[in-house]
C-alpha cells in the first residue's frame, strides 16, 4: 500500500516537473519570438530611416554653412582623466574641426598624471579669474586656464577635483559660454565636418531640438594621421571584429529605428550634442549612475514631456566619431558590466515612465523594450542556460529538440548580423576592401558562440554587482589610437 | 540516414516543425543577404566606373563645345545624347556635372552650359521629376533649377512653399531666390510656418552672391511669423542697412521674446548707443535670456554707469545674472571685489549687500 502511494507521488512529481519544463520551454519560446519580432521591426524602420536620410542629404551644401555668421556657436566639452599620453594630440585634432564658431573646454578631472602640466606647457596656458556659472552642482574647480597664443583662443582648460565623468561634464556646462554643448570623449577621433553634421537637426527643425547624436565607429587598427582616419580597417582581434558587428546592429539598426519612431533613449557619451538650457533645466548629468549618458537623455525627454513642450531628438547616421573598443576579454567585460549597471540604474530611476501612456512612445515602447530586451535578456538567457544544465543533470534533455531550438536561434543571430552588414553596405560602405566584408561575414558566423557568451556573462555580473552596491566605472585601460594601424 | 530522419519528421511535434522551417527560412535569408551585400558591392563598383567614364567623356565634350567654334553644336549635342544617355542614372550624372560647370564658369560660357542642359534633354528630364509624386525627385529638380537659375512655371513651385517636407520647402525657397530677377524675397510675403535656421543660412548665403539690389529687410519686420522677423533683423546687420535702425529699435517692444533678443544683439553689434536707454528701461520686465543679453550689450557699447543702473533690478535669486554682472564689471576694470563676491554659498547675501552699497552710494539708484 505504502509502495503504491509512494509510486503515485513519484508519478505526480514527474508530471509536475514535466509540466514545469513545458511551461518554461513555452515561455522561452515566446520570449525568443518577441525578440525576433522586435529585431525584424527595427530592421524595417531603420532601412527607411537610412534611405530618407540619404535622400534628404543628396543636395545639401555644407559650404554655405561654413560661411555663415549666423550659425549657433558650440561649446565642445571633453573630460580628461589621466590622458597625459594622448591629450595634446587629441586637442590639436579637435582644434582643426570645420565649424565657424566653437570653443573647446577640456575638463581635467583631477588627473593623477601630468596631463594639466603638459597642457599648460604645450598651449602656453595662463590662469584666468575663477568666474563661472553654477547651473549644476559640481566638485570644486581649482583653476580655469586660457592660452596666451591667439591660435588657441578657443581652447579653455578647467582643472577640478576628481568627481567622475558626469561631474566633469557638469563642470564643463558651468564653465562653457555657448548655448549648444557637444559632449565628447577626449580620446575619440572626430571627422572634420562632424560638428556641421551633428548640428543639422538643431538647424532644420520646426520643433525645439534638445539633443542630437551620431553613430560611433570602431577605430582599432585604422590608419590614423594627424588625428584623422586615413584608412578604415578591421581590428586584428576577433573581439574587435565582433564589436564592429555589434556597433552596426546597435547604431545602424537599433538607434536608426528608434529615431524613426521618436523613441531614442540613448545618445552615446562619446559624441552627442545638447541644448544647454534643457540640460540645465533637467538638472545636468547625474553622478550617481554609471550610465550618465542614457540617464541624461531619458531625464531630458521626461522633463519635456511633463512640461508638454513639443521637442525633437535628432540622430545622424553619418560616420562622425571613431573610438577605440576593448580588445581583451577582461576590459570588455568591465565595460559591459558598467553598461548593464547603467541601463538598470536608469530604468529604476525612471520606472515611472514604464508602460505609462503619458510618455507616449517612450513609456509604451522604448522603456519596456529596454527593460525586457536590454536588461532582462541576458538574465533570461542565463537562467535558460542554468535550466538547460539542470535538465541535462536530470536526464530530461531531448537533444533533437535542443538541436532544433539552437539552430533557430543561431540562424537568426547570423541573419541579424548579416542584415547589419547589408545596412552598412547600403549606407556608408566604410570597409572598402572586399576581404573586410568576408571577414565580417565569417565573424558573424562565430560571434553567437564565442563573443556573445562573454557579453552576456558581463551583463549578468553587472546586475549582481549592482545588487552588491558597486558604483565604480572599473579601470578602462586602452591601447591608444596614436599609432594604430600604422605600417 | 538522412532519409530516415526526414521520414521521422512526420512524427515531430508541431512546435519543432515550425522551428525547423524557421531555421531553414533564416538560413536562406542569410544567404540571400550575403548575396545582396555582394551584389551591392559589385553594383556600386560598376556604377562608380561607369560614372567616371561618363564624366570624363562629358568633360571632354564640354571643353570642345565651349571652346571649339568650328563644331556643329546641335548635331554634337544630339550625337552625345544618343551615344551616352541611356538611363536615368546617366542623366543624373550629367546634371551634377552641369551644376559643377555652371558654378565654375562665368559669362558666355554659362549660356553655353545652359545650351548643353537643354540640348541633352536634362531640362525635360528635370521637369518630369518636378511633376512626379516623390518628394526627393521634386527636391532634385528644384535644386538643379535654382542652382542654374532656370525658371519653370510658377504653379509647379508655389505649392511646394507650403509642403510638409522641410527639404521641399527649403528648395522651393532657394528656387524663388535664385530665379528672381527683381524681388528675390517676395516669397516671404506668403510664406507660412517657421523659417528654420538652416533655411535662414541658405537664404543668406544665396543673397551674398546675388547680383541685383538687396531688398530692404524692414519690409518684413511686421511679418506674422516671428522667425521671419528674426531673420530680417539678422540680415539688416549682415547687409549693413543702417537706415533701418529706427525699426530695429521698435522691435525692442515686440511681443516675441526671440525678436526682442535678436534686436538687442543686432543693435549692440551695430553700436546703436541710443537704443541702450530703451534696453535698460525694459530690463526689469525682460526674460532671463534677454536680461543677460542686455548686460552684454552694455559691456560692448555702454559704460560702467549704465551697468550700475541695473543693480536694483537684478534680484537676489538671479544668481547667474549676478555672475554675468561681476564678469562684465571686471571688463570695465572697476573696483568690484569680484572674487570676494563669488562664493556660491554667500552669493545671494553678498548681492544684497552690494545692492545696498550701490544704492546708498547713489550709483545704482
Amino acid at each position: 500500500m505504502k509502495v503504491a502511494y509512494l509510486l503515485s507521488k513519484l508519478i505526480d512529481l514527474q508530471l509536475i516537473s514535466i509540466s514545469v519544463i513545458e511551461i518554461f520551454s513555452v515561455l522561452f519560446l515566446i520570449y525568443g519570438l518577441i525578440i525576433i519580432a522586435g529585431y525584424i521591426f527595427s530592421a524595417f524602420f531603420s532601412i527607411f530611416e537610412i534611405r530618407d536620410y540619404k535622400r534628404s542629404n543628396n543636395f545639401q551644401d555644407d559650404a554655405a554653412l561654413l560661411q555663415s555668421s549666423n550659425l549657433p556657436a558650440i561649446s565642445v566639452l571633453a573630460p580628461a582623466y589621466n590622458e597625459e599620453a594622448n591629450v595634446v594630440e587629441n586637442i590639436r585634432s579637435l582644434l582643426t574641426l570645420n565649424y565657424p564658431s566653437f570653443e573647446i573646454v577640456i575638463i581635467n578631472d583631477g588627473s593623477k598624471d601630468n596631463s594639466l602640466q603638459k597642457l599648460i606647457e604645450t598651449f602656453e596656458l595662463e590662469e584666468q579669474e575663477l568666474i563661472h556659472y553654477h547651473h549644476v552642482q559640481t566638485k570644486k574647480i581649482r583653476g580655469i586656464y586660457k592660452s596666451r597664443i591667439k591660435a588657441y583662443k578657443n581652447l579653455r582648460v578647467v582643472d577640478k577635483e576628481n568627481g567622475g565623468k558626469a561631474d566633469a561634464l557638469n563642470t564643463g556646462i558651468n564653465c562653457c559660454i555657448y548655448d549648444l554643448i557637444c559632449c565628447i570623449d577626449v580620446d575619440c577621433i572626430l571627422e572634420r565636418n562632424s560638428l556641421l553634421k551633428l548640428i543639422r537637426p538643431f538647424l532644420n527643425n520646426t520643433k525645439r531640438v534638445i539633443a542630437s547624436g551620431g553613430i560611433i565607429r570602431v577605430a582599432n587598427n585604422c590608419i590614423i594621421e594627424d588625428g584623422r582616419i586615413i584608412e578604415v580597417r578591421l581590428p586584428q582581434t576577433f573581439l574587435g571584429k565582433a564589436q564592429i558587428l555589434e556597433y552596426f546592429r546597435a547604431f545602424l539598426m537599433g538607434r536608426m529605428a528608434w529615431s524613426r519612431v521618436d523613441g531614442l533613449l540613448l545618445i552615446s557619451g562619446a559624441f552627442g550634442m545638447f541644448d544647454k538650457q534643457t540640460v540645465i533645466e533637467a538638472g545636468g548629468y547625474n553622478h550617481n549612475t554609471v550610465g550618465e549618458d542614457m540617464e541624461l537623455l531619458v531625464r531630458m525627454r521626461r522633463v519635456m514631456r511633463e512640461q508638454n513642450i513639443p521637442y525633437a531628438v535628432g540622430f545622424v547616421p553619418d560616420p562622425l566619431c571613431w573610438t577605440e573598443v576593448p580588445e581583451t576579454t577582461q576590459v570588455l567585460s568591465r565595460q559591459r558590466n558598467r553598461w548593464a549597471r547603467g541601463t538598470v540604474e536608469t530604468l529604476m530611476l525612471h520606472k515611472k515612465m514604464l508602460f505609462n501612456p503619458r510618455y507616449g512612445v517612450l513609456g509604451l515602447l522604448s522603456t519596456p523594450y529596454w527593460m525586457f530586451f536590454e536588461w532582462f535578456a541576458p538574465l533570461i538567457e542565463f537562467v535558460g542556460i542554468l535550466f538547460f544544465i539542470i535538465l541535462i543533470a536530470l536526464g530530461k534533455v531531448n537533444f533533437q529538440v535542443f538541436g532544433i531550438f539552437f539552430l533557430v536561434i543561431y540562424s537568426f543571430s547570423i541573419l541579424f548580423s548579416i542584415t547589419a552588414i547589408f545596412f552598412e553596405e547600403y549606407s556608408f560602405q566604410q570597409y572598402k576592401k572586399p576581404k573586410f566584408m568576408f571577414m565580417l561575414v565569417l565573424t558573424a558566423l562565430l560571434e553567437p558562440i564565442i563573443y556573445h557568451p562573454i557579453v552576456m556573462w558581463a551583463a549578468v555580473k553587472g546586475n549582481i554587482d549592482l545588487i552588491r552596491g558597486k558604483k565604480s566605472w572599473g579601470e578602462m585601460s586602452r591601447a591608444g589610437l596614436g599609432n594604430t594601424g600604422k605600417t | 540516414m538522412m532519409l530516415n530522419t526526414l521520414l521521422e519528421l512526420e512524427d515531430w511535434p508541431a512546435v519543432l516543425k515550425v522551428n525547423l522551417v524557421l531555421s531553414i527560412f533564416f538560413l536562406i535569408l542569410t544567404i540571400l543577404f550575403v548575396g545582396l551585400v555582394l551584389y551591392l558591392r559589385i553594383q556600386k563598383n560598376f556604377k562608380e566606373a561607369h560614372r567616371k567614364k561618363l564624366e570624363s567623356k562629358f568633360i571632354d565634350f564640354t571643353s570642345i563645345f565651349l571652346f571649339d567654334p568650328s563644331i556643329n553644336k546641335s548635331s554634337a549635342l544630339a550625337e552625345f545624347k544618343f551615344d551616352n544617355l541611356k538611363s536615368s542614372y546617366d542623366y543624373k550624372i550629367l546634371i551634377k556635372q552641369v551644376l559643377i560647370f555652371d558654378e565654375n564658369l562665368k559669362g558666355e560660357s554659362t549660356a553655353l552650359i545652359k545650351e548643353i542642359f537643354d540640348g541633352m534633354g536634362l531640362h525635360r528630364f528635370l521637369l518630369k521629376d518636378l511633376k512626379r509624386r516623390e518628394w526627393f525627385n521634386k527636391a532634385r529638380a528644384l535644386f538643379a533649377f535654382s542652382k542654374l537659375g532656370i525658371a519653370v512655371p510658377d504653379h509647379l513651385i508655389i505649392p511646394l512653399l507650403q509642403s510638409k517636407r522641410i527639404e521641399l520647402r527649403q528648395h522651393a525657397i532657394l528656387y524663388f531666390l535664385n530665379t528672381s530677377k527683381t524681388d528675390p524675397l517676395v516669397f516671404l510675403d506668403t510664406l507660412k510656418g517657421k523659417l528654420t535656421l538652416w533655411q535662414q543660412v541658405l537664404i543668406e548665403n544665396s543673397l551674398k552672391s546675388f547680383e541685383v539690389e538687396i531688398p530692404d529687410f524692414s519690409r518684413w519686420l511686421n511679418h506674422k511669423e516671428d522667425s521671419i522677423v528674426v531673420f530680417c533683423i539678422k540680415m539688416i546687420l549682415s547687409f549693413n542697412q543702417f537706415q533701418n535702425i529706427p525699426f530695429l529699435i521698435e522691435c525692442l517692444d515686440h511681443s516675441s521674446e526671440d525678436v526682442r533678443y535678436q534686436a538687442i544683439q543686432v543693435l549692440q553689434a551695430m553700436e546703436v548707443y541710443e537704443a541702450l536707454q530703451l534696453m535698460v528701461a525694459h530690463f526689469p520686465e525682460e526674460t532671463a535670456a534677454n536680461k543677460r543679453s542686455i548686460l552684454y550689450a552694455i559691456s560692448k557699447i555702454g559704460t560702467y554707469k549704465d551697468l550700475q543702473t541695473l543693480v536694483p533690478h537684478i534680484h537676489k535669486e538671479e544668481v547667474n545674472l549676478q555672475i554675468d554682472f561681476y564678469k562684465i564689471s571686471g571688463q570695465f576694470g572697476e573696483g568690484v571685489p569680484v572674487k570676494k563676491l563669488l562664493n556660491i554659498e554667500t552669493i545671494s547675501k553678498d548681492w544684497e549687500d552690494f545692492q545696498e552699497y550701490s544704492i546708498n552710494s547713489g550709483i545704482g539708484a
